[in-house]
Parts: C-alpha cells; sequence; structure tokens
C-alpha cells in the first residue's frame, strides 16, 4: 500500500471508521502515521464527517471546555464537543490504547461498548466469548476455523440496523491480526468458564450482569455514564440469548454451542 | 430508628428481577442487593427513617415489626459501611 507523503500542517487526515463510527486521525509525526496506516488499514473509510482526533506533543490541558479526559502513562485523551486531542503519543501502542478508550465514549450514546471478548463468525452470525485475560478468548479463536474470527480480544457490540450486531475491530491479542471491518449480527454471548466438560449452560440477568460487567471496558467515573452503561447493556441482555460455557480448552465445545 | 438512610448519590443502579444491581462509578465495583437489602434501598429516599421502612418491610414480607426493624437496623448499617448509604438523623418537628 502506498504511504502518503505526510506534512505536519496536512489537511488531510487519515480516515477510519470502528464500529460504524468515523475519525479523523491528523498525526503530524510520520512514523506514527505509517504505523497507523498499517494497523488500521483494514478500517480505512471514506467518510469526511468523522470525528476529528488531533496528535499534539505535550500533555497540557486547558479542562474548561472538555467533556471527558484520560491520563495514560504520559499521554493523555481529551475529548470536546466536535473534536479530540491525543498528546504526548509516543508509539502506536499509546495511539491504539487511547482509541479504544474514546471508543467506549463515543459508543456508549449510540447504544454500544467495548468488551473483553473473542468474536466468532459462523454461518452469518457472531459468537461472542466473553471473558477476562486467561479466560481462554485466544484459545477459542485458535480453535475456530481460519478466516473466521473477527477478534480474538476485544469485541464491539452496538444496536445497528435494528439489532444488536458485533462489528470487527483493530484491536487483537495473541492473533495480532489486523482485523476486519464487518459486522454480525449475535447469535449469542458466552461467559467462559474453564471446566472439565464442554455445556452451556442458562444463567439469570444477575448472573449474566455479573459475568458481563468485569468485561466491558469503561473508563469513566461519571454518573450518567455508568448509568448508561448499565442500560445499554441491560438492554442487549434483554435480547439476545447468553450463556455461561464451560468448556475444555479444546475444539469439542462447537458441539456444545451449536447443539 | 429515627435515623434517615439517603442512598448515595453518585452510584448508578436498576432494579433488576426485583433485586437491585449497583455499580460504583469511583471503583468499578459492582454491588448486589437481595430481596430484603433491595426493599430497603429502594425507600432509603433521606425522608423516610429506619422505623418507617422496617414497617414497609413487615407488611411487605409478612414478620414482625421486631424482626423488621432487626433486619433494617443491620442491613442499613453494612450498607452505609459499603457507603452505598449515608444515614441523617431524622429532623424533628
Amino acid at each position: 500500500m502506498l504511504v502518503p507523503i505526510w506534512k505536519p500542517d496536512s489537511e488531510r487526515p487519515f480516515r477510519i471508521s470502528i464500529g460504524s463510527i468515523p475519525f479523523s486521525l491528523f498525526i503530524p509525526q510520520e512514523v506514527l502515521l505509517r504505523q497507523a496506516l498499517t494497523r488500521y488499514r483494514e478500517f480505512t473509510a471514506d467518510s469526511d464527517t468523522g470525528l476529528p482526533i488531533f496528535l499534539r506533543p505535550g500533555s497540557g490541558t486547558e479542562p474548561e471546555s472538555e467533556t471527558f479526559s484520560y491520563d495514560l502513562d504520559g499521554a493523555s485523551l481529551v475529548l470536546r464537543r466536535s473534536a479530540a486531542e491525543f498528546r504526548g503519543v509516543q508509539h502506536e501502542y499509546a495511539l491504539d490504547s487511547l482509541l479504544r478508550i474514546l471508543l467506549t465514549v463515543v459508543l456508549l450514546p449510540k447504544r454500544g461498548f467495548l468488551l473483553h471478548a473473542a468474536t466468532v463468525v459462523r454461518d452469518g452470525l457472531a459468537y461472542v466469548f466473553a471473558g477476562r485475560s486467561g479466560a481462554g478468548k485466544s484459545t477459542v479463536a485458535s480453535l475456530s476455523p481460519a478466516g473466521s474470527v473477527l477478534t480474538d480480544e476485544i469485541s464491539l457490540l452496538r444496536f445497528t440496523d435494528g439489532r444488536w450486531q458485533a462489528h470487527g475491530t483493530p484491536f487483537w491479542g495473541e492473533f495480532r491480526a489486523r482485523g476486519r471491518n464487518q459486522h454480525y449480527p449475535l447469535a449469542g454471548v458466552y461467559s467462559l468458564v474453564q471446566a472439565p466438560e464442554d455445556r452451556v449452560q442458562s444463567i439469570s440477568k444477575k448472573e449474566i450482569l455479573r459475568a458481563l460487567l468485569p468485561c466491558v471496558l469503561f473508563f469513566t467515573g461519571e454518573k450518567r455514564a455508568n448509568e448508561a452503561l448499565l442500560h445499554t447493556v441491560l438492554e442487549m441482555i434483554e435480547q439476545v440469548p447468553f450463556w455461561r460455557l464451560h468448556f475444555r480448552r479444546d475444539a469439542r465445545f462447537w458441539e456444545a454451542v451449536t447443539s | 430508628m429515627n435515623e434517615c438512610p439517603e442512598r448515595n448519590p453518585k452510584l448508578a443502579w436498576r432494579e433488576i428481577d426485583g433485586e437491585i444491581v449497583i455499580i460504583s462509578p469511583e471503583d468499578s465495583q459492582v454491588h448486589e442487593l437481595n430481596e430484603t437489602a433491595s426493599l430497603i434501598w429502594k425507600y432509603s429516599d433521606g425522608i423516610r427513617s429506619c422505623k418507617e421502612i422496617a414497617a414497609e418491610l413487615a407488611a411487605e414480607f409478612d414478620v414482625s415489626l421486631e424482626v423488621a426493624r432487626d433486619d433494617v437496623a443491620q442491613l442499613v448499617k453494612a450498607l452505609e459501611e459499603k457507603r452505598l448509604l449515608f444515614v441523617a438523623a431524622a429532623v424533628e418537628g
């Protein structure tokens, strides 16, 4: 792929779309821009209406007009009404982390959220396997047919086109793939539990919430945002089948899931 | 029993199948209340006293007022310790 020559004051943003939410990245650092072009290649978009994200040096912020801010290991995110700023970003991993955090904020009013989960597509439907680190997300992905994995680490669930769907993300774990900018209706969400047998278990709404909430990526202590998150997650729980999946870390778990 | 418990206004909460689930935004803790604690939570509006809440509890669960008062005293204390409720003395008059 051709990499455009980038000038610090260029008016040409790098446009991407994640979860059907467009962003226009203004990255003055050429090295970082090249890394972003590679990392988010599959998520390149044409829309010129995306939320502008300006990468700036330094860490200073002007708190009076920000709607959300977050500091992360020397880098910071400031979200205002019509634009976001990423400050002090030195490498692509910081850019990626701030982009995830920004997405959690932007997604919420659009009936969506990010979830620590692997998503696998079978027969046009998305199977979402949720769990914290070590729960088996990458194992599920590795035991699924080649080309069927939408993500092995961070799933984006959002109500679009009249139903809950899983969207591909560029946020990957051990697979380190570039991801696919596609979305599929949810077949179900499965909370991963390692066990000596493969079986799916029906659980109550409260148990679902107990399993799901710790897996949601969320970075704000603001009450209204937390209320909105509860509302959105509960709305999904009402509409999407949810199960606890006991699995042995081998491919036979698919028999339990699809039976 | 004259104190008036009040929900911590910083908390996000929802009722699910008759029971309360609370998110504490400051530390991302999720708290789940049982049926009895959920009822106390709903009546903890800073206006009703523990005595009044106990009366509601006794009627709802068909237990004696004495048992209800003991339950309210214990649960309000536990919820206060978790900073889910604040307790203020009732205003006289």
